[in-house]
């Protein structure tokens, strides 16, 4: 018996076999009717920031445009006293607007397409974020987690938050020179013609949602991004800008269905997915239904800096610069012509003999040492070193 | 002379007999080999019995059903039923007849099992060891049992051998079990069986994209049953029920539900024609989350249901033609629907509860099987049932005529403890009658209604373990449902086959659906999210059946359709413009395929082939920006379907020998779930990746799982 016992359970450590839930690509055979659904996306400032409303079309699932602008309408912001302001198109689909409005009063907004439809918002009472009380940062095994800090109140309690993140990436091989075309020989990068540190940014967004009346004081505390280990995210310098609104009920109610009907889907236990339509409707019924909420009110803004000396060890890998190398050959100057005039390989390091004098270039490949190819080396207005 | 003994050989003697004197004979035992004696009580109740849509399972039916992870399941056997049916294969619960899940009554020794699965329904809750048969009633569900719309699943346990103690156990990749069962004394029997993981580790099944090297499962149940017989007039028996699961899909979260059931029964004879059975008992069921994610925001989730009943039972055979059932039953609900609180000294987060929920359900009854003559038999009865919503709780009262929202709500009424809120009250009718049109087969009607009281709120196309249950209040009505069915029946070749026809069309009425965006957990205004919602469901069902010989199995054909509509009376918003949508699990097409072959004595195989149409779903149609990211516009409610659903399973049981002395009899069960490891797809959605949409679709098993389990019983 003991021996078959043994056996047994050899027998079962054999297959213990994985049980594998699978998630594969899809493209299900949808409709491909355009329902050309008008896309209002907006928040309007009350406190002499910049308002930016953005007007789009719907596209069907599967076509291969991102964006579809509505150019050519006109926004005007109506108070409930009648005094009205117009927004300006600057870029197709984005009308800009700034001004100071009584937070005491209620608003619409009114939208005439140029085919003529007219879209109105429900009325619109402002809201006012306290401010942001902290964004912090926390180090683990895994990463580096950012989190914010709000105080909300009895008339802020649904709160919004979006954020924008940049930061200095270097690549494998930063160059220092440059091909010039005129002489046939090797210059010294000028500051503007600078290849090895630039800028990348990244405006994607996560719905980042919370309702303050789930804590005690509405005192809040939430994750907002995590960058993980290896992240170029933190290979210098990082800045990360969240801006946080406040929200009545019902934009709040938007936001959440935006956020399960595309974040939290197609697991076994997400909820169903859920109408999405907003606060803005058809003047004419007889009018396609438009999706999108615009609130208005104070927003606030924080930004954090990070240093990769406060994370350090902070090793990075970049997939695009794998099998970067720098190449073996020296190419002596008259030949930097033939090899360093196109624009796939770059001189990287100057090789010269124990007199001194050049012998010539090592190069590498563009993508293993132009930054500008991923990013830009044009420093963002904002940027603070 | 001739000397003759029962069950020896006849010796036979020459004696000259002389005198007084003794001769002692010895006679040999005789064996004598009869052809086996089968006593049957199922062969011909598929035509003779009056009722309708009553399928019976013993546990051997079930043991040849090849199951997934190698355990002999009861609710994955009666998946293999035409007109049961389940959305996805990692989902709680089961459809009967285009009724949600929570319209089936699942009862295990008259004990009501509110979450009938472990690991998310890859386990039924039931031990196959404890499990002598099941029935399910599809339709013509007999007068003694309410409170569901759909079914009634009637699991019955065992309650230990009379003879001898016995000792059964099993070992899985997953689990391992052992029961214990067999006689104290003369007149009390026992069986005691649990049942546990005893690895910690599943859980690739569920997503890859979440981070599963936290992931844990676990679960355990255990059984005590006793039986008493007091005198020849009475019996006293113990049934007891506790199971338990655990999981996490990360660190941070962990899930936890048990069922913990209690009840005991008193049978009384008082003479041979009336028996009364009574039952007295408790049903517990709660579910958990432990969120740690964020010392600030730690927190502990949960609801809990428990109920107390009390069920007197009486069969009375009031002459050959009648015979009679009649009783009472009442339950008493006490529902705590949900409430959070903060986990850790750092947690900030605001403890809340919905208000306690208490309601009272009784119900009267009285049948009638009535055999009017040799070929017609009806059965007929009704129930009428009175349920009471009860103190302490606050009845909101919203303008009449008008959509229920915080804008309408006019008023508020407070109840103190025990005092009755409202009533609904009213009768159900259960008919359903045979007629014999020759030795081979038969015709059967049947019409039954039904209430149900307790309702599943839940937004996700399979049940999730976090889906909250809710009493009927002066807001939310009970669902009404009723159904009609006709079929034919009729054996061939000398009752080894069955042949059964079914058809059906139900009406269901004040179903739960939601409006968008709502939110079902601690919710202490669920009534303004929901949408009173009608329901139709009709079908044909055919079952072939071969039950004796070498081959046997079954072949099962549905086609069923099952539909909602957001009520007319409904104002707050319409679902698809208030047209007819399918429910999340309208399958129309179904096929099983059960089959057996026995090789020898020893070595048996088993397939199990499964099609159905891929059930319905809401996909994206448009899509547009906002938010920093891609998004998507979804088309009218269930408009779309998955690809259609096909798995074969294969099996083999092989049991040891045969030799009487052995110390334990063993047997093996190994076998592939999906042997073509077909990738079917549970749900397809779209959701964006860098801000950019991407297609997915989700398999649940999406591989050739092989199983192997280890049997022993001594």
């Amino acid at each position: 018996m003991g021996k078959r016992l043994l056996y047994i359970f050899t027998l079962f450590l054999l297959p213990f076999m994985a049980i594998i839930g699978c998630r594969d690509p899809f493209e299900p055979d949808v409709t491909t009717t355009d329902l050309n659904y008008l896309v209002v996306e907006g928040f309007i400032e009350i406190d002499a920031q910049e308002s930016i409303l953005k007007l789009s079309r719907s596209i069907p699932l599967r076509a291969e445009t991102r964006l579809r602008e509505e150019s050519g309408a006109s926004i005007t912001l109506i108070s409930e006293n009648n005094e009205s302001w117009e927004f300006v198109e600057k870029e197709p689909g984005t009308y800009r607007l700034t001004g100071t409005f009584d937070p005491n009063l209620t608003y619409k907004i009114n939208i005439l397409l140029s085919n003529n439809q007219e879209y109105e918002s429900d009325p619109m009472i402002p809201k006012i974020s306290p401010p942001i009380q902290n964004v912090g940062f926390t180090r683990n095994e895994d990463g580096v987690s950012i989190h914010v800090s709000t105080q909300g109140n009895e008339d802020a309690v649904y709160f919004l938050w979006d954020y924008e993140e940049t930061w200095l990436f270097r690549p494998p091989f930063p160059s220092p020179f440059i091909f010039n075309p005129t002489t046939n020989g090797i210059d010294l990068r000028k500051p503007e013609q600078q290849i090895a540190l630039c800028w990348l940014d990244n405006k994607v967004n996560r719905v980042l949602l919370e309702n303050a009346g789930r804590f005690a004081n509405y005192s809040i505390q939430k994750d907002m991004v995590f960058i993980p280990n290896l992240s170029e995210k933190l290979m210098t310098r990082y800045s990360f800008s969240l801006r946080q609104r406040a929200l009545d009920k019902d934009a709040f109610d938007f936001w959440e269905i935006m956020r399960k009907n595309t974040e939290d889907i197609g697991g076994i236990f997400s909820p169903l997915p859920s109408l999405i339509r907003g606060n803005i409707n058809p003047v004419n019924s007889t009018n396609k239904v438009a999706i999108g909420y615009v609130s208005m009110g104070k927003s606030r803004s924080e930004r954090l800096y990070i240093n990769v000396q406060e994370v350090r060890p902070w090793p990075v890998f970049i997939p695009d610069y794998l099998e970067c190398q720098l190449e073996l050959d020296t190419i002596p100057p008259t030949s930097s012509y033939i090899e360093f005039s196109g624009p796939n390989f770059i001189p990287v390091v100057q090789v010269v003999n124990s007199m001194g004098a050049v012998l010539g270039y090592r190069g590498a490949e563009a993508r293993c040492a132009d930054c500008t190819l991923r990013g830009s080396n044009v420093r963002p207005e904002f940027w603070e070193d | 002379m001739f000397i003759q003994n029962l069950g020896g050989f006849v010796e036979q003697r020459q004696i000259s007999l002389q005198g007084d004197g003794i001769l002692d004979i010895a006679i040999e035992e005789n064996v004598i080999s009869l052809s086996e004696v089968v006593v049957s009580s199922e062969k011909m109740t598929n035509i003779s019995r009056p009722e309708m849509g009553v399928q019976k399972l013993n546990i051997q039916a079930m043991k040849r059903i090849p199951a997934i992870l190698g355990e002999v399941d009861v609710i994955r056997s009666i998946l293999t039923l035409p007109g049961v049916q389940t959305v996805g294969e990692a989902s709680v619960g089961f459809n009967v007849r285009g009724g949600a899940a929570d319209q089936n009554l699942i009862l295990f020794n008259h004990a009501t099992i509110y979450n009938p699965s472990h690991l998310f329904g890859l386990f039924s809750a039931f031990n196959p060891d404890m499990v002598e048969s099941v029935d399910l009633y599809k339709a013509g569900i007999p007068t003694k049992y309410g409170g569901r719309l759909s079914s009634v699943l009637d699991v019955n346990a065992k309650y230990g051998d009379s003879e001898k103690i016995r000792v059964k156990g099993g070992i899985g990749l997953l689990t391992g079990r052992l029961t214990v069962e067999g006689p104290i004394g003369e007149n009390t029997t026992f069986i005691v069986g649990g049942r546990s993981t005893y690895s910690d580790w599943l859980l690739n099944v569920l997503e890859e994209n979440t981070d599963l090297n936290n992931a844990r499962a676990s679960f355990y149940d255990f059984n005590f049953n006793v039986s008493h017989k007091i005198n020849p007039k009475n019996i006293i028996r113990l049934n007891s029920y506790l199971s338990s699961d655990n999981f996490r899909f990360d660190k941070d979260t962990l899930f936890q539900y048990q069922n913990q059931n209690f009840n005991l029964s008193w049978v009384h004879y008082f003479n041979e024609r009336l028996e009364l059975e009574t039952v007295v008992g408790r049903d517990h069921y709660n579910f958990g989350i432990e969120g740690r994610d964020n010392p600030a925001s730690s927190f502990d989730l949960g609801f809990d249901i428990k109920q107390y009943f009390l069920k007197a039972n009486f069969t009375y055979a009031l002459n050959e033609r009648h015979k009679l059932n009649f009783g009472a039953s009442t339950i008493s609900y006490r529902l705590q629907p949900g409430f959070i609180t903060p986990l850790g000294e750092e947690s900030i987060v605001v403890s809340e509860e919905v208000n306690h929920e208490r309601a009272m359900e009784t119900a009267f009854y009285l049948g009638d099987d009535f055999e009017i003559n040799d070929r017609l038999s009806v059965n007929y009865g009704g129930r009428y049932v009175v349920y009471q919503y009860l103190g302490p709780n606050t009845e909101r009262i919203y303008e009449q005529g008008q959509p229920i929202s915080s804008s309408t709500l006019i008023g508020e009424r407070s109840f103190g403890s025990g005092e009755t809120i409202n009533v609904y009250h009213g009768p159900e009718f259960r008919v359903s009658g045979r007629y014999i049109l020759n030795n081979v087969s038969s015709v059967k009607a049947g019409y039954n209604t039904n209430r149900q009281f307790i309702h599943l709120l839940t937004n996700n196309a399979a049940i999730a373990p976090t889906d909250v249950w809710k009493l009927s209040d002066p807001n939310i009505r009970p669902q009404w449902g009723d159904q009609i069915s006709i079929g034919y029946y009729r054996n061939l070749k000398i009752d080894a086959y069955e042949f059964s026809l079914e058809t059906y069309h139900r009406n269901m009425r004040n179903l739960i659906d939601f409006r968008s965006g709502s939110t079902l957990l601690l919710n202490n205004t669920i009534e303004q999210d929901i949408l009173r919602t009608d329901g139709r469901a009709y079908g044909v069902e055919v079952l072939l059946r071969k039950n004796i010989g070498k081959l046997n199995g079954w072949v099962s054909y549905t086609y069923s359709r099952s539909l909602l509509r957001t009520a007319e009376e409904e104002t707050a918003e319409k679902i698809n413009d208030g047209n007819w949508y399918p429910n999340n699990f309208d399958q129309p097409h179904n096929a099983v395929l059960v089959g057996n072959y026995e090789w020898s004595k020893r070595l048996s195989t088993s397939i199990n082939a499964n099609y159905s149409t891929g059930r319905p779903i809401t996909l994206p149609i448009a899509k547009f920006n906002y938010g920093g990211s891609e998004r998507v516009f979804f088309s009218d409610r269930n408009e779309f379907r998955i690809p259609d659903y096909f798995r074969l399973d294969f099996s083999v049981n092989i049991e040891g020998n045969h030799k009487i002395r052995k110390l334990a009899h063993s047997s093996w069960s190994i076998g592939v779930y999906n042997l073509l490891g077909r990738r079917n797809p549970y749900s397809v959605y779209f959701t964006p990746v860098n801000g950019i949409l991407q297609g997915y679709q989700l398999s649940i098993f999406a591989q050739p799982i092989p199983f192997i389990t280890y049997n022993f019983r001594i």
